[in-house]
């Protein structure tokens, strides 16, 4: 047996699982979207895009997932830099405390947001006791409340991103800056965020991604009246049992995230060749 | 913090941390907060303090068949993708094979794509060849998805390892499996081990494949929280998800003994 063998048949497995098992399913996927019961039919997308409901679904979708990767990249990048300029051991604490939540479920911490933003939750009463909004006043079963839900969920995905670009950084490009006569804010702003970048975007892509594709926190959170496409998918699947229909929503969900993820790739691939 | 750094920055920097930290923490918290609550209604600040609802979540049929399905499909799931895992990690980090570059992208590919676009694929399939979904269907995507995961931590691990050490083990007439089980194998120990723990948190906590690969008499835990958080849900959810935040409190530990937090975080 020579080295080379060994080799295969130590990969051989993984590729197997993935061939059979993850890219067969999606293939598969693939076919059902574009299947008829006459054979090969486009009807499936004909019926999404010419359809005002599901058109305002995709907006929807586009458009949350836009403002909750703006919201993640405001909080993530000056949460990474303070990291990143910590001592060893708080930092430490910080990354337990943006990892914790990463690993526990989705619909553990989904939950906790639902008993937060109810009707009846704690920060509605607190804005209402406050005055600062009318009785009737909600943010469950709102885009706020998607908004808010998703934006806990997907920071850590951001922040993670961008704290590897910024620790990076050589600290002695900004103290050259300050030593220039730059203010502090000037140098953050001309020298950390610039070199910064390809972590922001690549975080950015990242959430924009995972935040087009999940529905167990938009559909708890927005309720069925605030539909977003995954969730348009989830329900093509289990409730209106329309599987081919629900494979040309994938189909959608698939191209549009590869319009993001080719850029995604080319700046993680860069950074880490 | 660098020198120089205005006095109103470390101030601020010092609240947007604890604003940041009481963001990312508040549902965690709230959920603990509901599940020792003596109100009959879900609601926070909790009212009293009581463990009646643990009680009710341990003496639930619903609930504890629900965690066995659980355990035993991340069991699986870990002990598979981390034989997967680790043996192509170790193919792939010796960097003789043709298009390695090739083969580890594609070993990586399913933490790129969303879960639920493989979740569909996965229902469509398994149902076209094999009929109605099984445990093991759950268990393989699962293990799809958890492979990457312990790729990318054992290959961390081995490259931080001396190469040379199989190579000297080679010359001193060491068999293959001997250099396998004696020298590459400590070496990969803690990869392995934290991609091990990493894979049955991921098994553990999964939703959307979960949710889309289930039929009656197969549902875990994720998916059991998310039936009662549609309908009518009482503390005992909060008892249960605190059980599981504590399974991955106590993950997180192990996690950074065998690996070191610092390094997840770059994984």
């Amino acid at each position: 047996m020579t080295d080379r063998l060994e080799n295969m048949a130590l990969v051989m497995p993984g590729l197997l699982l993935l061939g059979l098992a993850f890219i067969l399913p999606v293939l598969q996927m693939l076919v059902l979207s574009v299947s008829g019961p006459d054979g090969f039919t486009l009807e499936h997308f004909t019926r999404f895009l010419s359809d005002s409901y599901y058109l305002g679904i995709l907006w929807r979708t586009v458009r949350l997932s836009a403002l909750i990767t703006l919201i993640t990249a405001l909080i993530g990048f000056p949460l990474a830099y303070i990291m990143a300029k910590s001592g060893p051991r708080l930092r430490l604490w910080l990354t337990l405390i943006v990892i914790l939540p990463l690993m526990t479920s989705v619909v553990i911490r989904t939950f906790g947001w639902i008993v937060l933003l109810g009707r009846s939750g704690m920060i509605p009463s607190m804005l209402r006791d406050l005055g600062l909004v009318g009785r009737s006043f909600s943010i469950i079963q709102t885009e706020s409340a998607i908004v808010i839900g998703m934006v806990q969920v997907l920071l850590p995905f951001m922040t993670l991103s961008v704290l590897g670009v910024v620790m990076s950084i050589d600290g002695r490009l900004e103290e050259a800056a300050r030593t220039m006569g730059c203010s502090f804010m000037k140098t953050i702003r001309t020298v950390v965020l610039p070199l910064s970048l390809p972590g922001i975007v690549a975080g950015g892509l990242l959430v924009f991604t995972l935040s087009a594709s999940s529905f167990v926190t938009p559909s708890l959170l927005g309720g069925s009246r605030i539909q977003v496409l995954a969730g348009s998918i989830y329900n093509a699947v289990t409730q209106t049992l329309e599987w081919e229909f629900a494979a040309a929503q994938a189909v959608i969900l698939f191209v549009g995230v590869a319009l993001v993820l080719v850029p995604y790739l080319s700046v993680t691939g860069r950074r880490n060749g | 913090m660098v020198s120089g750094t205005p006095i109103w920055a470390r101030y601020f920097a010092v609240i947007f941390i604890v604003c940041t930290a009481l963001f990312l923490l508040a549902p965690l918290f709230v959920v603990m907060g509901v599940s020792v609550s003596e109100s009959q209604f879900i609601s926070f600040p909790p009212q009293g303090f009581t463990l009646h609802w643990y009680e009710k979540v341990l003496s639930s049929d619903a609930y504890v068949n629900a965690a066995w399905t659980s355990l035993w499909i991340a069991l699986t799931v870990t002990i598979a993708a981390s034989l997967i895992g680790g043996a192509a990690a170790i193919a792939l980090n010796r960097r003789s094979l043709p298009a390695s570059g090739l083969m580890s992208a594609a070993l990586l590919s399913p933490l790129v794509l969303p879960t639920i676009i493989y979740a569909i694929g996965m229902l469509l399939l398994w149902s076209a060849i094999f009929g109605p979904i099984s445990p093991l269907a759950l268990a393989i995507g699962h293990t799809v998805i958890a492979l990457p995961y312990v790729v990318r931590t054992c290959l961390a691990v081995l490259a931080d390892t001396d190469p040379f050490l199989e190579e000297a083990a080679r010359t001193m007439g060491a068999g293959r499996l001997q250099r396998l089980a004696f020298v590459v194998l400590p070496q990969i120990k803690p990869g392995l081990l934290a991609g091990g723990f990493f894979a049955f948190n991921i098994s553990f906590d999964e939703a959307v494949l979960s949710l889309f690969l289930r039929k009656p008499g197969l549902t875990t835990l994720p998916v059991q929280i998310y039936g009662q958080l549609e309908f009518s849900p009482d503390p005992s959810v909060a008892a249960v998800s605190t059980m599981m935040i504590g399974l991955t409190i106590v993950l997180l530990i192990i996690i950074d003994r065998t690996l070191g937090l610092g390094k997840i975080a770059s994984v």
